[in-house]
């Protein structure tokens, strides 16, 4: 069975450093993409047990969700988090016209998801020299007993919050990563603090 | 070789460049292009081979080349975003070819050019399957709703038929033994009248020779009123009219009862006839306000002319006995409504109260021959029952609402062409 080993103070400071420059970059690919500016909240590095993770990505109503698996030298799964309101106002920044169908809909929240997970990513991939791939993403509507009965115990999860500045979208990125690439991740992040 | 391997792969591979313009299309995309395209695409911008959905695919294109991060899109969202035929094109029940895409941005390392790689995957076979299977589980589910809604309706349709059972041979039983129990109470009855004269005679015989007891030598004085003594005459010729009566009172209260019996099943003999019921209702609630003056009494009808085809005597009963329940279920001040409303059909009169209510374990049981939640002696729960079975006889329904202390609505639907051959044939 799964057992998280916490990660060290300076481990911990380093990834969130490392975070911090990835997410920065994600945002601005979107920012670039939609020309908008947006803004990114301090990662948060917690670790969490499967119903903690259920809270933390459906506590909040009003939003829609997507999961996307990644393979490479680190593996996991990134789900994202993202509002309902606001979403009117990425899709016309997104140049689609209105009136949205449930597909537009669907496409921009997949895209959305796609980008900005993708970015970060590909951020703390290079970051730490590491090559992921992303698979493609998809919606992601689980029932609170599914997770009750997964398998792990702890996961250690990266969350981060992008908002739009000018409108009122905001969007949540989780990162787990399976215990290999958390081995992994760790050696990886002491050789840099060498 | 590696060439050939892509020319041939069953899926569509396109190379476009950061201008949007056509390098690489494989076999997959070829094939499907017009025959006059496929030699001549190169250097095409890719949006003017593949108009349709142009715009779409140039900004995927574009996020591809600013982000360098792959871009994808489903059949799901977004199916035919290239204009190709189904892969079966005689024997498909699809004509146009469901699409996965995928765009990957690509790097040529000697020229460091950038590049899109397109993916096309035909995934016509599983959107129709997948489309199938969302039909025909709609399909189910209608009909597990359909079930639903008639298993529901069965089992109001069940009860019903229970009730009216119950009604029936309930009404059966009543009758035989009320027609029974009748003789016998009519000659108790006779037998009484003719007790309380005699015992009056044997009184007044008493009473004279009690008068001329002073015309007796004492000897026979002594003795008459010994007599009168041993068998305590005072008492007896006080009591003997009191107890005569008592048992003529009971006697009528099982005449009652036996009456009530025979109206609850129905053995009027009464036909039908125009009944105009804003009369009939202001009627029996004058006769149930003289009986229960506390409580404030309103009567309401859009109309000033409701009339129906029923038995007048039936229709008053049934109306009659929910207003004395309404009366009694308000301990101590209140109001009780009546109101009248003509649909195009039929009538509706309700009958609304603010007395106690009637608790949830009980409501089944209201329109039951005999329950009743009042002491005995204080009422035989033949009430609501006998409104029941009337407002059958006249096809009619009766519904019955409640909410504990607060109060109680009966609802009763007539038709306005009530025809029940066995009670209104026309006279």
């Amino acid at each position: 069975m799964s057992a998280v080993i916490p990660l060290d103070e300076e481990q911990r400071d380093a990834l969130q450093e490392l975070l911090n420059i990835s997410m920065g970059q994600a945002a601005n690919s979107l920012a670039q993409l939609i020309e908008t500016k947006i803004d990114i909240s301090i990662p948060k590095i917690t670790s969490v047990t499967p119903t903690q993770l259920y809270t933390l990505l459906f506590g909040s109503a009003d939003t829609f969700h997507t999961r996307q698996s990644f393979l490479g030298d680190i593996q996991g799964e990134v789900m994202s988090v993202l509002s309902r309101s606001g979403l009117n106002e990425m899709a016309k920044l997104m140049e689609y016209s209105e009136p949205l169908s449930k597909e537009d809909v669907e496409e921009i929240i997949l895209e959305l998801s796609n980008i900005l997970a993708g970015a970060c990513l590909a951020g703390l991939s290079s970051q730490l020299e590491l090559t992921t791939n992303l698979n493609m993403p998809t919606l992601f509507t689980p029932n609170k007993e599914n997770f009750d009965e997964l398998k792990w115990q702890h996961s250690l999860v990266m969350e981060v919050q992008f908002t739009v500045a000018v409108s009122s979208f905001s969007m949540r990125v989780v990162f787990c990563l399976d215990d290999d690439s958390l081995t992994r991740m760790k050696d990886t992040l002491d050789e840099l603090l060498e | 070789m590696f060439e050939q391997l892509v020319e041939k792969l069953p899926v569509g591979i396109g190379i476009v460049d950061e201008d949007f313009l056509v390098v690489y299309l494989n076999d997959f995309f070829r094939d499907r292009l017009p025959h006059e395209n496929r030699d001549s695409y190169k250097d095409t911008p890719v949006t003017d081979i593949f108009s349709g959905q142009g715009k779409f695919l140039k900004r995927r294109l574009k996020s591809v080349f600013v982000l360098q991060h792959p871009s994808f899109s489903y059949w799901e969202q977004r199916p035919h975003i290239f204009p190709f035929k189904s892969s079966r094109p005689i024997t498909g029940e699809e004509t146009q070819m469901y699409q996965n895409m995928e765009i990957l941005p690509v790097k040529d390392k000697s020229t460091g050019k950038k590049y899109a790689c397109i993916f096309l995957q035909d995934v016509t076979a599983q959107a129709s399957y997948f489309r199938t299977q969302q039909k025909l589980s709609a399909a189910l589910k209608e009909e597990h709703e359909a079930q639903r809604k008639l298993i529901r309706k069965l089992d109001t349709a069940q009860s019903q038929l229970i009730q009216a059972e119950k009604m029936a041979s309930t009404g059966q039983l009543a009758a035989g033994i009320a027609h029974e129990i009748n003789n016998p109470i009519g000659f108790i009855n006779a037998n009484l009248d003719t007790l309380s004269q005699y015992a009056n005679n044997l009184i007044s015989i008493c009473d004279g020779v009690e008068n001329h007891v002073t015309d007796f030598n004492d000897e026979v004085k002594e003795q008459i009123k010994n007599l009168f003594e041993a068998q305590h005459y005072d008492l007896i010729k006080d009591d003997i009219e009191e107890l005569l009566e008592e048992s003529k009172a009971g006697l009528n209260r099982v005449k009652d009862i036996v009456d009530n019996l025979k109206q609850f099943s129905l053995d009027s003999t009464q036909g039908s006839q125009i009944v105009e019921l804003n009369d009939v209702a202001s009627q029996t609630i004058k006769l149930v306000s003289t009986q229960y003056a506390s409580h404030h009494y309103k009567v309401e009808s859009a109309d000033e002319k409701i009339e129906i085809m029923a038995n007048p005597g039936m229709i008053k009963q049934a109306l009659m006995n929910i207003l004395l329940n309404a009366a009694q279920a308000i301990p101590d001040k209140g109001y009780v409504k009546l109101s009248l409303l003509k649909n195009s059909e039929s009538i509706t009169i309700k009958v609304l109260d603010s007395g106690e209510g009637i608790e949830q374990k009980n409501m089944k049981r209201v329109f039951e021959p005999f329950f009743t939640t009042r002491p005995e002696g204080q009422g035989q729960g033949l009430g609501l029952s006998t409104a029941y079975t009337i407002i059958e006889k006249h096809k009619g329904k009766i519904s019955i609402n409640s909410k504990v202390s607060k109060g109680t609505v009966v609802t009763i639907e007539l038709p306005i062409t009530s025809e029940d051959n066995s009670a209104t044939a026309p006279q």
